[in-house]
């Protein structure tokens, strides 16, 4: 299991821009490691700092980045705002992240913007809420089998208490699937990132969808904007051995920033059996008897695609396969009153595409709801549950670690989260939230409509299947950035 | 119909009373609809109410501007109305007893004084849709929500009737119902004399401008050389709000389907800004009257009140909406569909993102435009919405669902009709 990618070597380039620097962007954001079908996630807690930022040194030259070669393994890893300043970043470099990061994904307003309410507030997380230790960084381990997985976890971990670490959690996850635990295809839609594809990319739908600027998802490029996201810089005389790249706006600074990005981190539990059984009782006949098929057209129209990944607006009455794969459509022409896919269905929301006004059907439209798309990378965990009689065995967790990358907290996830999914007045509707993962209120209920011609049909109570469990704002750095993280010692975090 | 007017009360706070009115705020800030000071939900159509205190702040030259106390409304019909309405709510010594000058025995007239001889009118105002009164806003939720069950009890049967039958028998059962038979009857016109003024007032602002043209034609090559040696010389420094201003803004914002938005900045130094500020706020409150006043602003549909008011002999200027959705979706509309608004209003204002030719640039540069937006947004300790669920388009939709009651509509109309609930 000799690791057959060369370690990270960080270009030296600091050019402004169109050139990504590969080697000193860590893996992730380039490729979801579909070679690589085993996957963990190790919570970390920093107990000593030294320690901590000698095992940083050593661990920042084994990450895979998006130069590796493919391998048998992949390791990445991801601070949040406490373990950034328990390594010794200065208060001063830390307070240029931005508010989502620093105050993190458990304040008042954001479990409110989020959703993360009842059930789903953060004092009931297992982990990243405000009763449960605190995660200082994440590694993301990834294997082809058990052995490398296991291999790669004693090579980038050794000996956890010696390194300064502390064990918080593990998150395990199933082996890798396209099917999430409802029973859809999952990660169709990904944006193409400009300068980020390439054969080997993996999951990287090759569609021929327009791509996105690097910047919306990578630090130091041109975002959708056509201009530099902000990041944290440090002052030069805070990296006194220019580990550091300067920052290609001329500030003067050293950029912490450059080749990094956000991950988002939440635990989403799936109650499989409870979405099951609304289905069939929202479908049955008057008689009250089961309809599978209604069944089938009903859980379509909340996720939006059929269970093999065909678009409703393409096929509306029955799933085909053939049409799986298929990511380049539009709504607004096609559907624009939402009789093929209900407005309100998951995929809509996700990824309005070309729906929203004031110029929906337009390039334009497409333009601006490019500028939050998110690069998603999450894995399923627990066993599936297999037949659709089948209730949910007491103490079974199945769910999705979600995980996407972006540029911008607050413009691409919460903005997704807030404006779209969660938004009871998307698109015109009054009462409907995502009737997949939407449902916060205090209610324990949203509204489904579907739309149809003279009548729709309106869901009045359909429940929560979602259950956040845990969750985590972090920063995904460049090598360069975990090798000046790596530098700090008590005598540079002091004036 | 009635029309709709933004009403502006400033007040210099004494500084010793401070800590006092932020605890009456606070108070208030609990049930902004019934509270025991001013309960926005008693009186008569307030569509949106704020209070908040602006805190003592130097100006560009080093003089105090005082704390203020501001409150700001949108109601129905005239701002004196509104006033002496308000003029009988005793629970409002509590706020207005910590303002200079304010007398310690007040009654009705005393009150209605105080509060007459502090109103600012506004420079600009924007108004979602002029007309519509919040009488008329609340039936019309009223009628929707019974609509909606109407139809879900009926949709077996009536599914696969035409749209025109569905629409005669929902409206057979409307008819039948005293509490909605009204909703048969469309909203009326505005009366004749209404229009002619509106009319009058669309044509001054060209025909005066046709009048004063050998001035503009004159004067419009300096203007413009001025504004390129301001744009070009004035400072843009990119602002950076801190995380516990941001904490106490987000603090209150997200609870309902829209937020309050309230912000104050200096207008750069000298008369070149300030002039432009009037004249840019004039032409924008003109176009607003008649050209913004459907349900949209240029192409922003989720305003529903908005005013920009001149404050301490017009070194600052106030702005204050109440915008459908998240700060981040309205900060991103307007980057990505008014940045020519803003720019023209806002560049005159210190710290403003560079623009250029008072149209271009400025708003574009998303990093520098939300840091300054954020940096120059002031906590509202009091916010008051009379229908906090409703977006702008939820009201609009339900008009129209109103409309679409009365009136001869074809199998097409009909089935539009009922796409709408």
């Amino acid at each position: 299991m000799t690791p057959a990618a060369s370690p990270g070597r960080a270009a030296a380039g600091t050019g402004s821009g169109s050139e990504l620097e590969r080697a000193d962007i860590q893996g992730l954001l380039a490729a979801g490691y579909g070679h690589l079908p085993r996957a963990r996630y190790v919570l970390l807690g920093i107990t000593a700092a030294d320690r901590a930022r000698r095992w940083l040194g050593t661990t920042a030259e084994v990450l895979t980045t998006a130069a590796s070669g493919r391998s048998t393994w992949a390791a990445n890893l991801a601070l949040t705002a406490s373990g950034l300043a328990r390594l010794g970043l200065s208060d001063a470099a830390l307070g240029q992240f931005p508010d989502e990061l620093i105050t993190g994904m458990t304040t008042p307003h954001r479990s409110r913007i989020l959703g993360d309410v009842d059930d789903a507030a953060p004092g009931h997380w297992r982990w990243g809420g405000p009763a449960t230790a605190a995660v200082d960084a994440i590694v993301l381990l990834y294997g082809e089998d058990d052995d490398a997985l296991d291999e790669v976890g004693r090579r980038v971990l050794g000996d956890v208490e010696a390194s300064g670490l502390d064990v918080v959690h593990t998150l395990e996850t199933a082996e890798l699937s396209d099917r999430e635990h409802f029973g859809f295809r999952d990660g169709i839609s990904q944006p193409v990132v400009d300068g980020l594809r390439r054969a080997s990319a993996g999951p990287v739908a090759d569609d021929g969808s327009p791509t996105v600027a690097a910047g919306e998802f990578v630090l130091g490029y041109r975002n959708g904007y056509g201009r530099l996201t902000g990041r944290p810089l440090v002052a030069a005389a805070d990296d006194a051995a220019s580990l550091l790249p300067a920052d290609v706006e001329g500030s003067g600074g050293h950029d912490l920033g450059r080749n990094g990005s956000y991950l988002v981190f939440r635990q989403l539990h799936q109650d499989v059996a409870a979405f099951r059984a609304y289905v069939a009782a929202a479908s049955a006949a008057p008689d009250g008897r089961p309809d599978p098929g209604a069944a089938r057209l009903l859980a379509a129209r909340m996720v939006g695609r059929w269970p093999s990944g065909a678009p409703l607006v393409q096929t509306p009455d029955a799933d085909d396969p053939r049409l799986g794969d298929v990511n380049d459509f539009a709504y607004h022409d096609d559907d624009e009153a939402g009789l093929r896919c209900p407005l309100g269905a998951h995929v809509r929301r996700a990824n309005p595409r070309d729906m929203l006004g004031p110029d929906a059907g337009s390039a334009t439209a497409v333009e601006l709801a490019d500028r939050h798309r998110l690069l998603r990378r999450g894995r399923g965990y627990g066993p599936p549950l297999p037949d659709d009689d089948a209730a949910e065995e007491p103490g079974v967790e199945r769910g999705l670690h979600f995980i996407c990358c972006n540029a911008n907290i607050a413009r691409q996830f919460e903005f997704v989260s807030h404006t779209w999914l969660g938004n009871p007045r998307f698109a015109g509707l009054y009462d409907d939230r995502d009737p997949l993962v939407g449902v916060s209120t205090a209610e324990g209920t949203t509204t489904f409509t579907e739309q149809a011609r003279p009548l729709r049909r309106r869901h009045v109570d359909v429940p929560r299947f979602v259950t956040v469990r845990g969750g985590a704002y972090t920063f995904l750095p460049g090598i360069r950035a975990l090798r000046y993280l790596a530098s700090l010692g008590p005598e540079e975090a002091q004036p | 119909m009635t029309d709709q007017c933004a009403v502006t009360f400033v007040a210099e706070v004494e500084p010793e009373r401070l800590a006092a009115l932020r605890t009456v705020l606070a108070t208030m800030a609990e049930d902004p609809a019934g509270n025991a000071v001013v309960p926005f939900g008693r009186l008569d159509g307030v569509h949106f109410g704020r209070l908040l205190v602006l805190e003592a702040t130097p100006d560009l030259t080093g003089k105090g501007i005082p704390a203020l106390l501001v409150m700001m409304d949108d109601v129905d019909g005239s701002a004196d109305r509104h006033v002496r309405q308000l003029a009988e709510v005793e629970g409002l010594d509590q706020v207005l007893s910590a303002c200079r000058g304010y007398p310690r025995a007040p009654n009705t007239a005393a009150r209605l004084a105080f509060l007459q001889a502090g109103l600012q009118p506004s420079a600009a105002t924007y108004i979602n849709t002029v007309g519509r009164s919040l009488d008329q806003v609340r039936a019309e939720i009223g009628l929707r929500h019974a609509l909606e069950t109407m139809l879900d009890e009926h949709r077996a049967e009536w599914a696969a009737l035409p749209a025109r039958r569905i629409r005669e028998l929902v409206r057979d059962r409307v008819g039948a119902d005293p509490a909605l038979a009204w909703a048969l009857h469309p909203m009326p016109a505005q009366p004749l004399g209404w229009r002619a003024r509106r009319l009058a007032d669309l044509v001054a602002v060209p025909a005066a401008g046709v009048v004063l043209s050998p001035v503009i034609a004159l004067g419009a090559p300096v203007y413009a050389a001025l504004l390129r040696w301001h744009e070009r010389t004035d400072k843009a420094p990119l602002l950076r709000p801190d995380h516990a201003h941001v904490a106490e803004l987000a603090a209150t914002e997200d609870r309902f389907a829209h937020n309050q938005f309230s912000a104050i900045g200096l207008l750069k130094a000298g008369r070149f800004r300030r002039w432009t500020t009037m004249g840019a706020l004039f032409v924008l409150d003109w176009a607003m009257r008649h050209f913004f006043a459907r349900g949209s602003l240029a192409k922003v549909d989720t305003i529903h009140f908005a005013r920009w008011t001149f404050f301490d002999d017009k070194r600052r200027v106030l702005f204050a909406s109440n915008y459908d959705g998240s700060l981040e979706s309205y900060m991103d509309d307007f980057i990505d569909k008014v940045a020519w608004g803003l720019n023209l209003v806002f560049s005159n204002g210190q710290g403003y993102p560079e623009t250029a030719w008072l149209l271009c640039r400025g708003a574009k540069d998303e990093r520098a435009f939300k840091g300054y937006l954020r940096t120059r947004q002031v906590p509202t300790q009091v916010w008051y919405s009379a229908y906090p669920e409703l977006t702008a388009v939820n009201i609009a939709n339900n008009a129209a669902i109103r409309a679409g009651l009365s009136g001869h509509l074809d199998e097409a109309g009909a089935t539009a009709w009922l796409a709408r609930l």
